[in-house]
């Protein structure tokens, strides 16, 4: 072959790579990044439906509507009518910053969106403008202000939901940040240190505290094999390492009853080494903790590492909820539901039904049972450690002069140096209708202090007020 | 026996099958507004194309692949300009038939006039003068004056001057041995290159002075004996486009878009993002003809018209766009290869080049793989003046395809 035809040989090779590269890089961009670039807020494609369907509204379980759209002058325009009180609950739908929330979530229904392209297209060469799907809330709006009220500024967040059927009455998460004008305040938003965002109630991971002791209890109950007994001397060493009680207090002689509503470290510190870590996670895992919890709102797992390697130090401050025990509040209610409910943990619920424009409704969601924690006898075993531990324990400022409220406090120590005010519980606890989570982040103060008259204010409020 | 069968008729008619399917794909998205005139303007695409092929293998001894090959691109592109906009679909066909025309008009041209390798100073000249018309008459659209007005046409004169490059560059290497004789005639011929695509940057035609450098380049790496020539080529273009990075706005403009285009999502980098947003949508199999927002895209049936395709047509299309003009390019440097006439084989090899570079930046344009430079994609894009380059293009590369031998016996 000539010197000219190798050369052209050459070239042509070059035309070749160039080609198969704009293939290769064709299909790398299809799989890897188109689903972020479709998703850019700028892509017009994600909003033809926001110009031809007028986006549903979204109510409370009251019928109080909460978010609705209104036309204006061609255009169609969200209204959030109560600023601030629903950021992490309903989100927003802006052109600019994308949706979160609910309107996330439930965009398609809320603009009813079939999956199916086609199908779209023809339904809008057929109805060119046509009325998206209502949602109808479990939240009960006096209840989700009250509690709003209730945590008065401070950061942290509280769930309150019925503990048989899983509707949730209210979900608050402070900071938070009014949906009604993000354009005026967008930067301040996203630049801020406390992540206003950040939907704590669901996305919080917090260290449990003491709380997590319903899970250890449940453990020792179920643990046939180890003494209950134990002689509680305000601290004990656990392979090196001193384990205290709050302010150091002794005890005395304890059985599993009196360790609970006394909420004795040592006592559960020492026990946990004789359950230990395969039988308290197994425990743990039945109360979603490691596990998915599905909802209406994307939720963060909890974590209880008790598959690793961990030693007694670690275990032992595991049962007493500290370590490395993490737990989002939406899991700390649904814990106290678990064991109001006989031991059946049910799927929490956040929208009741969705309303098609003809006023039908057209999806009623029904109650689930995710978890069965354990049976009948040994919840109301604890729920009765729990009554005592509102009555005469750490919890008293829950309790409420005509309601028997079960609860349980947590004071849990983490690296900020101001401790996170923890309660979880129910009432009335004959019947439960409500349980809760609340939690003060940082807030320096025990859980009997701060959170636990949080509580109480809100079972009152609640069950004077809520349409059950 | 059957293999012959297959070569011949088999692409054709498969071609034929591709057309009706998306046609009727077509109606059935257009069949509110379904008329006469637009079932004759589908049934007159598809005769055109497969009538034209069928007559060429009866004209033409030589390579009846590259003609298929363009009315496979043209017929992509028709049907994605009518789902677009239906009037100007219908007069992207009759561009297309006038394309057809000029390629036949080409073809009986460069096999039956005598001498045109021996026209060297008047291709020079010719290339000068469509230059100082362009500047007299031109109009500017996005930045660039490239375009002249001619009764109702708009003509852009340097799809004409490409193709005036690779004759001026083909009459040069086919008569080496007589311009050697000329003192310091190879660095006059870069002269003359370098003075168009200087003047295209004038024009702020990037894309066109993209084409016009490699088309040279990739000729003089196979032709030039002084190889240290090819070395100052290539230096000249990395020292030139670093000035031009830092002299012109507009050069800056376009790197930056490339690299970060998000940044300048509202303005600068709209037009990219909003193509990068159409193929990201379509996935590997489309949305389905006329179930895409091909409206959203800027310039969606001229420079963006692959983004367009890609969304509604998904990128199983866009790579078989890809792999065509791949083959199309691979067939013409077989031809070169083949060719024994020098001139010939230098005109097929420039234009192979041409298509393969010109749909190469495009393609690598709308795919950010390169920065963006507004220039079509041969026969896919709407445009009058680019269609007939192309066309013009491919009759000469019909023509160098063929047996030359009869041709020397006259010399």
């Amino acid at each position: 072959m000539n010197k000219e035809n190798r050369r052209i040989i050459f070239i042509l090779v070059g035309f070749c790579i160039l080609f198969v590269g704009l293939v290769a890089y064709l299909s790398f961009f299809q799989v890897f990044k188109a689903e972020s670039v479709k998703n850019n807020s700028y892509n017009k494609r994600l909003w033809i439906n926001e110009e031809n369907v007028l986006r549903g509204s979204i109510m409370d379980r009251n019928g109080n509507v909460l978010a609705y759209s209104e036309k204006n002058e061609g255009t169609n325009t969200r209204y959030y009518k109560y600023g601030n009180l629903y950021s992490h609950v309903i989100g927003y739908s802006y052109r600019e910053y994308g949706k979160s929330g609910l309107e996330l979530e439930y965009n398609n229904v809320l603009l009813d969106i079939n999956e199916n392209a086609a199908i779209n297209e023809l339904k809008n060469l057929v109805l060119p403008t046509s009325v998206g799907n209502d949602l109808r809330l479990t939240i009960d709006h006096g209840t989700q202000e009250k509690a709003r009220n209730l945590l008065n500024g401070r950061k942290g967040s509280i769930v309150l939901m019925n503990p048989k059927n899983g509707e949730v009455y209210a979900m608050v998460s402070l900071p938070d940040f009014n949906t009604s004008n993000l354009n005026d305040n967008w930067k301040e938003i996203t630049e801020s240190p406390d992540s206003p965002f950040l939907n704590r109630a669901t996305q919080g991971l917090y260290t449990p505290g003491s709380i997590f002791k319903i899970i250890t209890t449940l453990s020792a109950i179920e643990s046939l094999d180890i003494d209950l007994e134990y002689v509680c001397e305000g601290s004990t060493n656990i392979d090196g390492y001193i384990l205290k009680d709050y302010n150091e207090i002794a005890h005395g002689k304890l059985d599993l009853h009196g360790a609970f509503i006394k909420s004795c470290n040592t006592y559960f510190g020492e026990k946990s080494l004789e359950i230990g870590k395969e039988r308290l996670g197994s425990v743990a895992d039945r109360f979603m903790i490691n596990q998915k919890i599905n909802f209406d709102l994307p939720v963060k797992e909890s974590s209880f590492p008790y598959k690793g390697n961990i030693g007694d130090t670690e275990l032992a401050a595991s049962a007493i909820g500290q370590g490395k025990v993490v737990a989002t509040p939406l899991n700390m209610a649904m814990m106290a539901s678990a064991i109001a409910n006989n031991g059946e943990m049910v799927k929490p619920i956040l929208v009741k039904e969705i309303i098609n424009k003809d006023g039908k409704i057209t999806r009623a969601i029904t109650t689930d049972v995710i978890s069965t924690v354990t049976g009948p006898t040994v919840a109301n075993e604890i729920k009765d450690m729990m009554v005592d531990a509102v009555a005469s324990g750490t919890g008293t400022n829950a309790s409420i002069r005509n309601v028997t409220v079960a609860g349980k406090t947590g004071t849990a120590e983490n690296p900020s140096g101001n401790s996170h005010s923890w309660f979880v519980g129910f009432a009335p606890a004959n019947d439960p209708r409500l349980a809760v989570a609340v939690i003060l982040e940082e807030a320096g103060t025990s859980g009997g202090q701060g959170a636990a008259p949080i509580a109480r204010d809100l079972f009152i409020h609640g069950l004077n007020n809520i349409d059950f | 026996m059957i293999s012959t069968k297959l070569s011949g008729r088999t692409p054709r008619i498969l071609l034929f099958l591709y057309e009706i399917l998306a046609l009727s794909l077509l109606f059935v998205y257009q069949k509110d507004n379904l008329d006469r005139y637009i079932l004759a303007t589908g049934i007159g695409l598809v005769l055109l194309v497969y009538i034209s092929n069928y007559m060429l293998i009866k004209i033409s001894k030589g390579d009846n692949y590259i003609f298929l090959i363009a009315t496979m691109l043209m017929s992509i592109g028709i049907i994605m300009i009518y789902r677009i906009d239906p009037e100007a679909g219908i007069r992207q066909l009759m561009w297309l038939s006038i394309g057809i025309l000029f390629f036949y008009l080409s073809y009986f041209a460069v096999k039956y006039i005598k001498g045109l390798d021996k026209l060297i100073y008047l291709y020079i000249v010719g290339a000068y003068f469509l230059f100082l018309i362009t500047f007299i008459l031109g109009t500017r659209t996005y930045g660039a004056i490239n375009w002249i007005r001619i009764g109702g046409f708009s003509l852009q004169p340097a799809e004409i001057t490409k193709l005036i490059l690779i004759f001026i560059v083909a009459c040069y290497y086919s008569q080496y041995e007589k311009f050697k004789e000329i003192k310091y005639s190879p660095y006059i011929l870069m002269g003359i290159v370098y003075s168009f695509i200087g003047l295209l940057f004038m024009q702020r035609d990037l894309g066109m002075a993209v084409i016009f450098y490699g088309i040279f380049l990739v000729l003089q790496f196979i032709y030039e004996e002084n190889r240290k020539l090819v070395l100052i080529n290539i230096g000249l273009i990395v020292v030139g486009g670093i000035i031009a990075y830092y002299a012109f706005a507009h050069v800056r403009v376009r790197v930056h878009t490339w690299i970060d285009p998000w940044r300048y999502i509202d303005d600068k980098g709209y037009q990219i993002t909003q193509s990068l947003f159409a193929i990201a949508e379509g996935g590997f199999f489309g949305k389905g003809l006329g179930l895409g927002y091909p409206h959203f895209i800027p310039l969606a049936y001229n420079d963006f018209i692959f983004a367009a395709i890609c969304e509604e047509l998904g990128i199983f299309t866009g790579i078989g766009i890809i792999m065509l003009f791949l083959l199309l390019v691979y067939r013409g440097f077989k031809i070169g290869i083949g060719q024994t006439n020098n001139f010939y084989k230098i005109l097929a090899l420039g234009i192979s080049a041409l298509f393969g570079i010109q749909s190469f930046i495009i393609l690598g344009g709308v795919l950010k793989v390169i920065p963006l430079t507004g220039i079509t994609l041969p026969f896919v894009a709407y445009g009058g003046t680019s269609i007939l380059s192309s066309f013009i293009a491919l009759g000469i590369l019909q023509v160098a395809s063929e047996d030359a031998e009869w041709r020397m016996d006259h010399e």
